[in-house]
């Protein structure tokens, strides 16, 4: 065959040899930046304090921290009936925080996603949202306690917040990946947006809005821990912080990470349960 | 009267090429025109112009005494709802059912609300359920469109545009993606329901086979221009060399 390419078209690497990667501005930033990343790591632990850290004896005294933790938990504090309802308590602030927040993400997702709205709003709408996610969890929740007081109250909009902002990235991202050509089917029909959007959009996009929900459920529920030892939130994560900080009792602590793995795990199982009912097509594409 | 009226028609994506240049043809009520060409003619775009998928650069459009060129949302939605709409990939939503997606066609009649809920009347399911028995794929009708074969899958596309009550149906590479035996169905279909609803139909096509055997009328395109126009026996072997170009013509027929 004659090579009736024009070499101008081929890309070389500098020993000759025919590179396949369109060697792009972004493929190049991409690997410095991961560069950048490996040496901060390595200098990081060059500039700690080690001072009075005396390596071998400390990994000793964790193993058997660790092990009076999870080899005898028992509550010393309160009782069964009590270790539930703060459980519940943590997780009705998950909840809270996930359900609203999707509820709301939705609306905002559709105006981000750039198959569905004009450009220069989605812009406006990525640009405060990357914002908010910027800001970690408790500092949002540190902010509104300004307004609200440490609290639950706090709590949840700080994490409703951080929630919003995930899921509107998610979600509009899940609505970008729609077939170009079922919304070009349904306008052609003389459809209007909303129809567009709750026939063509939402049942091609459901599963994916679903686990993303689920996904951020499990991912508050462990907030909620935090938040409530660092916001003084109550629920489960108070008992642990009361626990570890102000009784230094390793066993109610074990227990107490045990409850909460346990919840954890439901959780997983009821969200497989769930899709797989509802939803078997998912599983098997 | 002429149904669809193209003027002086010209279309740029980019504003430096001309997609489209100087198009200019009319169309009769009850028509079934062919448009040929090679890949990247413009037929896809011609159709696009008419119901204002993508903006028209310059020239005249006019649909049933309508001038289409400067239409604005409601307008659009009215003309959108008269001219049905086929595709080469179906375009059905694919986990929702058969009888789902034909109903799909009647939102262009809907306000926002009832078609948000998914209202539709007894009479449209009628004749939903009417158009899919005549399509052969009534048994289907609470199958995921998911789990048909292609050519089933264009039948549900026909059937939605067809429950529009359109005036005009433009169907973009119908049968490209099809097995010779499914094309035939396909276009045994649209043949005959068009013509018994007496519905103007405008096909974009490849094989200059299928366009003489079911057109009235063949429109040639290439480079954006028309270089035929004419009845089907009219379409002599030169006139189709002029459409193709000589050499990628005796690749096709091979
Ligand atoms: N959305 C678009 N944006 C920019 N250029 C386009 C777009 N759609 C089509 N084109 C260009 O317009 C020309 C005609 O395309 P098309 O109408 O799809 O031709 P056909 O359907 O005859 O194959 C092609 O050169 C194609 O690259
Ligand atoms: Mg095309």
């Amino acid at each position: 065959m004659e090579t009736t390419m024009k070499p101008t078209y081929i890309k070389r690497k500098r020993n000759g040899q025919i590179s396949i990667k369109a060697g792009s501005k972004s493929e190049r930033g991409i690997r410095w930046t991961i560069i950048l990343f490996v040496v901060l790591t390595i200098a990081a632990f060059m500039f700690f304090d080690y001072t009075g850290l005396e390596l071998w004896s400390a990994i000793i005294e964790t193993g058997q921290n660790l092990k009076v933790m999870f080899f005898q938990p028992a509550l010393n504090h309160f009782t069964w009936a009590e270790a539930l309802y703060q459980v519940g308590v943590t997780l009705g602030l998950a909840v809270l925080a996930t359900v609203i927040g999707s509820v709301i993400a939705f609306f905002l997702a559709l105006m981000a996603a750039t198959n569905l709205t004009k450009e220069w709003i989605t812009k406006f709408v990525r640009v405060i949202v990357a914002f908010i996610r910027a800001v970690p969890t408790v500092l949002w929740v540190l902010i509104f306690a300004i307004a609200a007081g440490l609290g639950s109250e706090a709590a949840v909009l700080g994490m409703l917040f951080h929630s919003i902002a995930y899921l509107v990235k998610a979600f509009s991202e899940a609505f970008e990946e729609v077939d170009k050509g079922i919304l070009e089917a349904l306008k052609a029909t003389g459809s209007g947006w909303w129809h567009v959007v709750t026939h063509g959009v939402l049942p091609s996009t459901f599963t994916y809005l679903l686990s993303w929900t689920f996904l951020r459920f499990e991912i508050n529920f462990s907030v909620a821990v935090a938040m409530g030892a660092a916001a003084g939130a109550g629920g489960i994560g108070f008992e642990l912080f009361m626990a570890s900080g102000f009784y230094f009792d390793l066993r109610e602590v074990g227990f107490i990470t045990y409850a909460i793995l346990l919840i954890a795990i439901i959780l997983e199982v009821f969200s497989t349960r769930l899709k797989n009912r509802y939803f078997p097509s998912s599983m098997s594409k | 009267m002429a149904l669809l009226q193209i003027a002086g028609l010209s279309k740029s994506y980019d504003n430096e090429t001309k997609v489209l240049k100087d198009i200019s043809f009319n169309v009769k009520a009850g028509e079934f025109v062919s448009i040929i060409g090679p890949s990247g003619a413009g037929k896809s775009t011609l159709l696009r112009c008419i119901n204002r998928m993508v903006s028209i650069s310059s020239g005249e459009v006019i649909f049933d005494n309508a001038q289409v060129t400067s239409m604005k949302k409601r307008a659009l939605r009215q003309l959108r709802t008269n001219i049905g709409m086929v595709f080469q990939h179906y375009n059905l939503v694919p986990r929702l059912t058969v009888i789902e997606n034909v109903l799909h066609g009647r939102f262009g009649y809907k306000s926002t609300l009832q078609g948000v809920l998914g209202r539709f009347t007894e009479a449209e399911k009628e004749q939903a359920f009417y158009l899919l028995r005549k399509l052969g794929i009534v048994e289907h009708a609470y199958k995921r469109c998911d789990q048909l074969s292609g050519g089933q899958q264009q039948r549900v596309g026909i059937a939605r545009a067809l429950i529009q009550d359109p005036k005009l149906v433009l169907c973009d590479e119908p049968i490209a993606s099809l097995d010779p035996n499914s094309s035939k169905i396909i276009m045994d279909h649209l043949k005959s329901i068009t013509s018994e609803l007496g519905i103007t139909c405008l096909v974009n096509l490849h094989q200059v086979e299928v366009a003489q055997q079911y057109s009235d009328r063949i429109i040639g395109l290439n480079h954006g221009e028309v270089v035929f126009d004419g009845l089907n026996y009219q379409l002599t072997e030169d006139k189709i060399n002029r459409i193709y170009g000589t050499q990628v013509r005796e690749l096709i027929t091979v």
